[in-house]
């Protein structure tokens, strides 16, 4: 498998909008093959060999699962790291972002958790539009600064999901 | 859980035997060994009849050790020398046991690895030996039963075990001279026996709650593959807590003295829990203890453990919000563990996943039934493509502690295992030529709030300005769950890595130590071991190797290739029945190194050939 990207391992063509539930079949025929469960009475050089393999594999079945970090890898495949810095020059989502997390600071504040599920939901509509726009664009390389914009700004809202989740868990406390 | 038929018709990948594997739950309370049986999963039965070993062991003035009923009858009359619940005790320190919050009727004695060692008539022993006593137990019943020696065993752990506690488990195993072929998560063991008993398809919740700790995990079923989507619970919560919130309940109704007599305790508890037991069908139950007389009912009982299982329900919310699923999606909830028994245990999970929970599949026996039909795969006594397959998760972050005394995560918690993920540092001083790596488990934000597992250094580093050296540090957790870190600086190639050993576990010196007291390596009886061990690998490698050959020798090896090892294995042969390991194991690690480049093309190969027979414009709408 050496050094095939993540879609070549699944047999899929790099795209951004991807079938989950084929992704899901193919993942569960290969870990099927390389899983160590396999190698169990194996000599040690092969479950090793498997452990590897099963770790690539896991490792890639997740990056292609995440519209983000999908997002992040596609761009990668076309020369370029995506760099950590997110904000720059884009201040619209600057502002954007610091009210959703006051938003986020009144919810705690408030233990308003019917308010907090209206704030995912919101999330999750923002989160769509930005596939959307990711799709359309990522693949035409004159487009590639709003592609990168795009890929941070999803980003950011996985962040801001996870601090939800935290949240969540303070409140149900 | 009677009649588990799994379609197999005495079918074995290779022309030998059937190879002895078994399942072995190592429960708080009771403990079970099960296995497969012309296609049968049993739990094996002593020579009295009974499948449960209650987790006992008592040890007595004579040097003999008592496990099972006896020593359980003996706990309150011989408090100190007998272990109950050690299983509460497995990879924790001396601090953590105190923070168990309740007394223990042992005496502790710290080792030189800061186990808690329970003073006995015997001598100071570790949770670890004690819990190799029961598995001790288990392994001869076993053998007993099923007439030869075991290739090893799938040994079952709550999921919310860390890795100081999974570490304890395989050390017990090895202490009972029995080799782990995977350390495996109870509700996971339950999802399979009861998956592949009712073929039930789609996402189920296994809810466990055991003697000492609760787990909760959702997963997905499909056809064989058992994907777990989240895991939680916490290892410190059970139904001995509900004895101790009845004893104490006790305590303070009889208005005795809070400072108790350890056999004072242990009746106390044995009270208690058999009033619980009798609330499982009675509204309230008679008590007394000396002059004291009283009532408990049930109401009285559930408004004691009330703030226990909330503690549940919260652990099911998260593992339900980790997973990203919403209570309507789950198509079953399943009860495992004796202390599922208690009906207000079964109504609150019946509230919150908002459906009756199935309780119909015995709630002892479903984890040594789900592990003995791992084991039996694991041994290569299944169908070649169509044997089950279980992806678990690790249950707990890990990361690295940064600057700030802050922890940040490696691998988060409910990643799929097995698992590889680096991550680059770099030097915060110049010429800094060191770093310290220190290796966290836990979900907190601060280092003081997790659990630290190792620290190692990287030495070595070439003296540069201060960020500029690059050192990536790789975590890798392997099926069992457990942890591997190494480091690397980019530049220089300078590496190091730890097996991760836990602060609380055992040193080596200690199980070198246990291993030589233990009498089945006494003596000639060592060296004979070491031999056995020695061949079966050797025949194991050789069966391995055969069936490769015979399989995709022809496409992967030149002729050359194949006689340099075919004459590898002729070698082997000719040395297996000869008296000396050392001599067999020279020809082992000989074949091992000329079969190396097969074995990766024969990996590569099999992951082609999942995809073969499909083109890319068939997978594209």
């Amino acid at each position: 498998m050496g050094n095939a990207s993540h879609f070549a391992l699944f047999d899929l063509e790099p795209d951004f909008r991807l079938d989950q539930d084929r992704l899901a079949v193919r993942y569960r025929e290969l870990v099927r093959r390389v899983h160590p469960d396999r190698f169990a009475g194996a000599p040690e050089r092969e479950q090793r060999l498997a452990l590897e393999e099963a770790a690539r594999l896991n490792e890639a079945y997740q990056t292609l699962k995440s519209p983000s970090q999908r997002a992040r890898y596609l761009l990668s495949l076309q020369g370029e790291e995506l760099s950590q810095e997110t904000t720059v020059q884009d201040p619209a989502f600057l502002m954007q972002q610091m009210e959703l997390r006051e938003e986020l600071q009144e919810l705690q504040d408030s233990a308003d958790l019917a308010g907090v599920a209206r704030f995912k939901r919101r999330l999750v509509q923002d989160q769509e539009q930005l596939n959307e726009g990711f799709a359309a664009c990522w693949a035409d390389p004159r487009r590639r600064d709003e592609a990168e914009r795009l890929a941070r700004r999803m980003q950011f809202l996985d962040k801001l999901f996870a601090e939800v989740r935290q949240l969540e868990e303070r409140l149900d406390d | 859980m009677a009649l588990l038929q799994i379609a197999e018709p005495g079918q074995s990948p290779q022309p030998h035997q059937r190879r002895l594997a078994v399942g072995i739950d190592l429960g708080t309370t009771n403990s079970l060994v099960a296995t497969l049986r012309s296609g049968l999963a049993e739990s094996l039965k002593d020579t009295e009849g009974e499948t449960i070993l209650p987790s006992a062991v008592r040890y007595l003035p004579d040097g003999r050790v008592e496990v099972g009923r006896a020593a359980k009858a003996a706990a309150a009359v011989d408090p100190l020398n007998t272990v109950l619940s050690v299983k509460r005790l497995m990879g924790r320190g001396i601090a953590d046991v105190k923070l168990l919050g309740e007394q223990l009727p042992y005496r502790f004695a710290e080792g030189e690895s800061h186990m808690p060692f329970i003073e006995t008539v015997q001598g100071p022993k570790s949770p670890v030996e004690v819990s190799a006593e029961i598995l001790r137990v288990l392994r001869r019943r076993a053998e007993e039963a099923l007439g030869g020696e075991l290739v090893g065993a799938v040994i079952t752990v709550p999921a919310y075990f860390d890795e100081a506690q999974r570490q304890a488990t395989k050390d017990a195993a090895r202490l009972a001279g029995l080799d782990v072929l995977r350390l495996l998560n109870e509700p996971t063991a339950a999802a399979v026996a009861y998956g592949l008993d009712r073929g039930a398809e789609g996402v189920v919740a296994i809810y466990d709650l055991g003697g000492g700790t609760f787990d909760i995990s959702i997963l997905r079923l499909t056809r064989g593959v058992f994907e777990v989507l989240a895991t939680g619970g916490d290892s410190a919560l059970g139904g001995d807590d509900f004895d101790h919130a009845i004893a104490n309940w006790i305590v303070e109704q009889a208005g005795l003295s809070a400072d108790l007599d350890p056999g004072v305790q242990r009746h106390l508890l044995q009270l208690a829990c058999a009033a619980k037991e009798a609330l499982s069908d009675s509204g309230s139950v008679a008590l007394a203890y000396g002059p004291w007389q009283g009532e408990l009912s049930r109401e009285r009982f559930e408004a004691l453990i009330e703030p226990l299982v909330a503690r549940s329900l919260k652990a099911c919310r998260r593992a339900l919000r980790d997973a990203g699923i919403e209570p309507q999606e789950i198509a079953a909830v399943v009860m495992v563990g004796g202390s599922t028994r208690v009906p207000r245990v079964r109504r609150a999970a019946a509230e919150l996943f908002d459906r009756q929970p199935l309780t119909d599949i015995d709630p002892d026996q479903v984890v040594a039934i789900g592990a003995a039909l791992q084991a039996d795969t694991l041994a290569g006594n299944g169908r070649d493509g169509e044997e089950l397959l279980l992806l678990d998760v690790n249950p707990l972050s890990l990361g690295l502690e940064t600057m700030g005394r802050l922890m940040e995560k490696v691998i988060p918690r409910n990643t799929t295992l097995p698992v590889a993920r680096a991550q680059e540092f770099t030097t915060y001083k110049d010429g800094q030529t060191a770093m310290l790596i220190h290796v966290l488990q836990g979900e907190r934000e601060l280092v003081k709030d997790c659990r630290s597992l190792a620290r190692f250094e990287l030495r070595g580093i070439p003296p540069m300005v201060a960020g500029a050296a690059k050192i990536r540090v790789t975590f890798q957790v392997d099926a069992d769950g457990l942890l591997n870190v190494s480091a690397r600086e980019l530049g220089s190639g300078i590496e190091a890595s730890v097996q991760v050993k836990p602060s609380y576990g055992l040193t080596d010196g200690e199980i070198a130590r246990m291993l030589k007291d233990s009498f089945e390596y006494a003596g000639g009886d060592k060296a004979a071991r070491a031999l056995r061990e020695q061949q079966v690998e050797a025949q194991r490698l050789l069966e391995a190797v055969q069936a490769a050959l015979e399989a995709d020798g022809e496409a992967l090896l030149s002729p050359a290739e194949r006689a340099a090892i075919e004459a590898q294995m002729q070698a082997l042969r000719g040395v297996l029945d000869g008296p000396d390991a050392a001599v067999i194991e020279t020809h082992v690690r000989h074949l091992t190194q000329v079969t190396d480049a097969f074995a990766a093309r024969r990996l590569d190969a099999s992951v082609k050939a999942a995809l073969s027979g499909r083109r890319l414009n068939e997978i594209e709408e």
